[in-house]
Formats: structure tokens, C-alpha cells, sequence
């Protein structure tokens, strides 16, 4: 019962795979922030990915979402290589994020956060905005329905019209991934969305992700300190120490492997 | 009131134009870039009606349009400073900050010493005798007030829809945006040759205003000139470009009682509210929009 972690580069999939990591590799100089990762997530799977500080699974993310640029390694999306495009790009093929240092559009209102994340599922030029089209009208009216769909979802509704920048951690946090959801992707990347937030916070959005999972039909990825968190909502878990993958299995294997055990307590 | 409107005629479509060329400044920093290249396209709209008006190669084209070749020239100015506004600004836009403010500022000064030194310009005497179009300076309003309205019109349209939306996402944090699908590149090159498309045709319109047209129109100092009617105004709204075109135009003129010291209290002015209005005169009337309740929508979406 017991994985080995030698097993994770031929880790047999029963699934065909969603997304898949072939080797992704970042340099900044002299240092490997990620090394020649490989994994692949499932669709409808929550896929924790955890390590010390600095193991590189915020670089991890940046690679997959194009911010930074791959030194190697690809990454394939439903048999698609999103490696080498623009994020913007990467965004619309249906990877939709939030940051670990949120980036909100803080003197925007709420409203406007999430109406902004619908950009991709838009598509009204500038001369039927300017013109008022029927299409570019009915298109405004399903964002803004949309938009507040999404607030309430998160709970955020009755303070739509507040610049993003004055709302509570926790609340920014549930914000960004309401602007994310707003992208209607097809894998939701959240970096560390738990931060910050208090035990009794940290429960409920451990509930809310496991039920926008199921309502959206997502599969998420998701790095996360706090273990607890990780170890009860995610299905599969990877870890990375120094760059290097060197755990993946289900929560209850991965706790006991002895290089993770070894990673988190110091050698 | 003629003789109201024959002195201050002048200063009264001055001021719109200002008002106009800092509107030009406004759409490249709606998306959050600071373009200084406004006086460059400027620049370029007027040479183009000086062209069309005065070149002796062009008489039969003149004599054959009569009265429609103010259009033209509007036409042209209009479709060549977005051609050049493309050309520069998609490298240019490659940078960021200030270091697209200095790019701006090398083409402003690029485009002088060419126009300095070409002969269908008039080198640096320029072109003069450009058929004017209306009859009294006052009446140019009829042509730079129509403008100004579309202006405001299109900005104001533009501020509500998808792309002014994606434009602010870019101002606001141009990674988190290129996160969300937005192409960055895209709506910051839109944004600069909406700038200079309208200060190309506010160009063609002012050459047959002021009858003649010379390098002195692309320099650093009209630059800064319109950079501060966006900066005093305010840069976040429609009405703070228009606000700080005229106030600074018409300031140098209330203060002309004060002779020399006038250009003192001038400076004065712009230094006092670049500090305590760092959101311009505008965010004097906007203070902080406290709670405002949105909810028009969501009564359809509950059903």
C-alpha cells in the first residue's frame, strides 16, 4: 500500500490525463528553481502541490501559466502544448489562476474584478462598445449577471460596488478566485488561497473549493501551507523539495513517504 | 458680445483645443501608459493640412474640392498618425514607465529635426498662408466643439465597455490582467493610437486656426505642456483632461494683469496642486466613492 516514490515518473494513469508537466525545468542563473518536473493532474481532480518555502511551486505555477518562461520541459493541455505562449493566451485555453501575493485590481470595485475575469468568455470589439450594439448590450448584460452570479457565490454580493483594495485578506482571497472562476477555466490554479485566513475560514474554504469543483466541473491545483487543508480536500498530492518533485501519491501515502517526512522536518 | 467674441475668440477655441490635446494624453494612460507623443501627431496633422493647403503640386486637387478638403485633410491626418502610432507603439510599448515617456519624447524630437529638415515641410520657416476655414477665429469653435463632444462621447462610451474595461485591467496591473486573458499588447497599442489619431486630426484642425504651421509644434515643452493638463485635471476621468486644458490655458491669460510675476504664480499653481491633488482637480468632486449599491442587475439574476 505504501507508494514508492520511484514510481512517480511511470505512475500509471487509469484516466487519461488533462493537463500534463513533461520535465519542466526554470533556471534563473545558476539556480534550478524547478527541475525537470513531470506529473500529470486528471479531470475533476484536486491536485495539492506542497514543500517547504522556496522548493519552487510558486515558480511552478508561473511556469505553467506563461509568466515565466520555461527554461525546458513542456506543458500539455488536452493533447495541446501551452509552453511558449503569452499567458494571456494560455489564460484562454482555459487556465484560470489566482496569486499567492493577490493581485486584485485594488481601486476597482468587486464587481468590476470579476466582470474584467469574463474578458476571455467576451468577445465585443471596440466599435460595438463605443455604438452600443445589440450584441455588445446583451453580451454587458450577461457579464453583469454573471459577475454577481459570482459574487454571490463567494459571498461577496453586497459589497459589489467596494474597490477590491479595502476588502479583508480572506475576502481578497475569495475575490481573486471569484475573478478566476469568471474565466470559466477549465483548471483553476490557486496559490495558496488559505493564507492569511483563520481556522474557522480556513474549513469553509476548504467546503467552498470542494464545492466549485463539482459545480464547475473543475479540476484544481493547488498549493497550500497549511497540511491539514491539503491533506483532507485533495485527492492527489505532489511534493516538491529544492525544485525537485519527490512525492506524488494520495494524501495518507505521501504523509508517510521518508523523503517528504525528511524535506519537512530537516535532514 | 462681438466685441467679447473678437478678443477672446482666440483664447475661448484655444481652450478647447487644449482641452482636446489633453484628452490625447488620456486614452494611452486609461491603459495605464504614459505617451508624451501627443505633440509629435499633432504636429503631423498640421504639416498635413499645411500640405493640402498650401503645396503649388496640389492646386487642382484644391480647386476641384473647394470646401472638402478640410475633411480630407482631417481623413488623412486621422489614418496616417494611427499608421505611425502603430509603428511606434509596438515597440515601444514594450517598455514601461517612464521609459515610454522617454521613447515618446525621442519620436516628439525625432519628428522635428525631419520636419526641420525637409523641404514639402518648409524646413524650419515652416508653411504659412494656409486657407483658413472660417472666417473669424471664434468660429473654429464650430469645428473643435463638435470634436471635443465626440471626444467625450466616444471616451465616456469607451469607459463602459469590454475594451475600456480590459484597458483598465492593464492600468491596474498589467500581469494580473495578461492572467486573465487580456492581451496586454493589444489594448496598450489600441490605447496609444486612439491618443494619437485624435491629436492627428486636432492637428489638421488648428493649421487653418493659426494660418501657419513650423517645427516649433513637436517639442518637449508642448510635451509637458499637455502632460500637465491631464496631471492637474486629472487623469482617472474624462472631465480631468478637458478641466485642466482650460484652466491652464486660461490661466497665464487671467493672470496677464500681473505682468512677469504671472509666470511665477503659474508655476506656483502647478506645483501646489501636483502635490495636494495628487488625483487632480477632478478628485476634488469625487472624493472616495463611498458605498455605492449596484444591485439594478442583480434582481434579474435571482429571477
Amino acid at each position: 500500500m505504501s507508494g514508492t516514490p520511484s514510481a512517480v515518473s511511470g505512475h500509471p494513469l487509469t484516466k487519461a490525463a488533462l493537463l500534463e508537466a513533461r520535465g519542466l525545468t526554470r533556471r534563473f542563473g545558476g539556480l534550478i528553481a524547478v527541475n525537470n518536473v513531470s506529473f500529470s493532474v486528471q479531470e475533476g481532480e484536486i491536485f495539492g502541490l506542497i514543500g517547504p518555502n522556496g522548493a519552487g511551486k510558486t515558480t511552478l505555477f508561473n511556469l505553467m501559466t506563461g509568466l515565466t518562461p520555461v527554461s525546458s520541459g513542456t506543458l500539455v493541455l488536452n493533447g495541446e502544448t501551452l509552453t511558449g505562449l503569452p499567458p494571456f493566451k494560455i489564460a484562454t485555453r482555459g487556465l484560470g489562476r489566482t496569486f499567492q501575493n493577490i493581485r486584485l485590481f485594488k481601486e476597482l470595485s468587486a464587481l468590476e474584478n470579476v466582470k474584467i475575469g469574463q474578458h476571455t468568455q467576451t468577445s465585443s470589439g471596440l466599435w460595438s462598445g463605443i455604438f452600443s450594439s445589440s450584441g455588445a448590450r446583451r453580451e454587458e448584460k450577461r457579464v453583469e449577471a454573471k459577475a454577481w452570479e459570482l459574487l454571490e457565490l463567494t459571498g461577496l454580493a453586497d459589497r459589489a460596488g467596494e474597490s477590491a483594495g479595502n476588502f479583508s485578506y480572506g475576502d481578497q482571497r475569495r475575490l481573486e478566485i471569484a475573478r478566476a472562476l469568471a474565466l470559466e477555466p477549465k483548471i483553476l490554479l490557486l496559490d495558496e488561497p488559505a493564507a492569511g485566513m483563520n481556522t474557522g475560514e480556513k474549513g469553509a474554504l476548504t467546503e467552498f473549493i470542494r464545492g466549485v469543483r463539482n459545480q464547475f466541473d473543475l479540476t484544481v491545483l493547488i498549493i497550500e501551507h497549511h497540511v491539514p487543508l491539503v491533506m483532507n480536500l485533495c485527492d492527489r498530492i505532489a511534493v516538491l523539495n529544492f525544485g525537485e518533485l519527490i512525492a506524488l501519491g494520495e494524501p495518507h501515502q505521501v504523509q508517510k513517504d521518508p523523503k517528504v517526512i525528511e524535506a519537512y522536518l530537516g535532514a | 458680445m462681438l466685441e467679447f467674441v473678437n478678443t477672446y475668440g482666440f483664447l475661448l477655441v484655444t481652450l478647447v483645443q487644449s482641452a482636446l490635446l489633453g484628452l490625447s494624453l488620456y486614452f494611452p494612460l486609461a491603459a495605464g501608459q504614459l505617451s508624451l507623443a501627443s505633440p509629435g501627431f499633432f504636429a503631423l496633422g498640421g504639416y498635413i493640412m499645411a500640405i493640402l493647403g498650401t503645396n503649388p503640386a496640389l492646386e487642382g486637387l484644391r480647386s476641384s474640392l473647394g470646401w472638402w478638403i478640410y475633411p480630407l485633410s482631417w481623413l488623412i491626418s486621422a489614418l496616417l498618425s494611427g499608421i505611425l502610432a502603430l509603428i511606434i507603439g509596438l515597440p515601444s510599448l514594450k517598455l514601461r514607465g517612464i521609459y515610454l515617456a522617454l521613447a515618446t519624447i525621442a519620436f516628439v524630437e525625432i519628428f522635428r529635426v525631419v520636419v526641420l529638415n525637409l523641404d514639402i515641410t518648409g524646413g524650419a520657416i515652416g508653411l504659412t498662408g494656409i486657407p483658413p476655414f472660417f472666417s473669424t477665429q471664434f468660429q473654429y469653435l464650430w469645428g473643435f466643439g463638435p470634436l471635443l463632444i465626440l471626444t467625450l462621447i466616444f471616451a465616456y462610451k469607451l469607459e463602459r465597455s469590454r475594451t475600456g474595461r480590459a484597458m483598465r485591467a492593464i492600468r491596474e496591473d498589467e500581469l494580473a490582467a495578461d492572467a486573465m486573458g487580456i492581451s496586454p499588447m493589444r489594448f496598450k497599442v489600441l490605447a496609444f493610437v486612439m491618443g494619437g489619431v485624435l491629436a492627428g486630426i486636432v492637428g489638421a484642425m488648428s493649421a487653418p486656426f493659426l494660418n501657419a504651421w513650423d517645427p516649433s509644434k513637436s517639442t518637449f515643452d508642448a510635451s509637458i505642456n499637455y502632460l500637465a493638463f491631464v496631471l492637474i485635471g486629472g487623469s482617472r476621468s474624462i472631465w480631468g483632461p478637458v478641466l485642466g486644458g482650460i484652466l491652464l490655458t486660461a490661466l497665464p491669460e487671467v493672470l496677464r494683469p500681473l505682468k512677469d510675476s504671472r509666470l511665477i504664480l503659474n508655476g506656483l499653481v502647478l506645483v501646489v496642486s501636483s502635490i495636494y491633488l495628487p488625483q487632480g482637480i477632478v478628485g476634488l468632486f469625487q472624493r472616495r466613492k463611498p458605498k455605492k449599491v449596484l444591485r439594478g442587475a442583480r434582481v434579474e439574476v435571482v429571477k
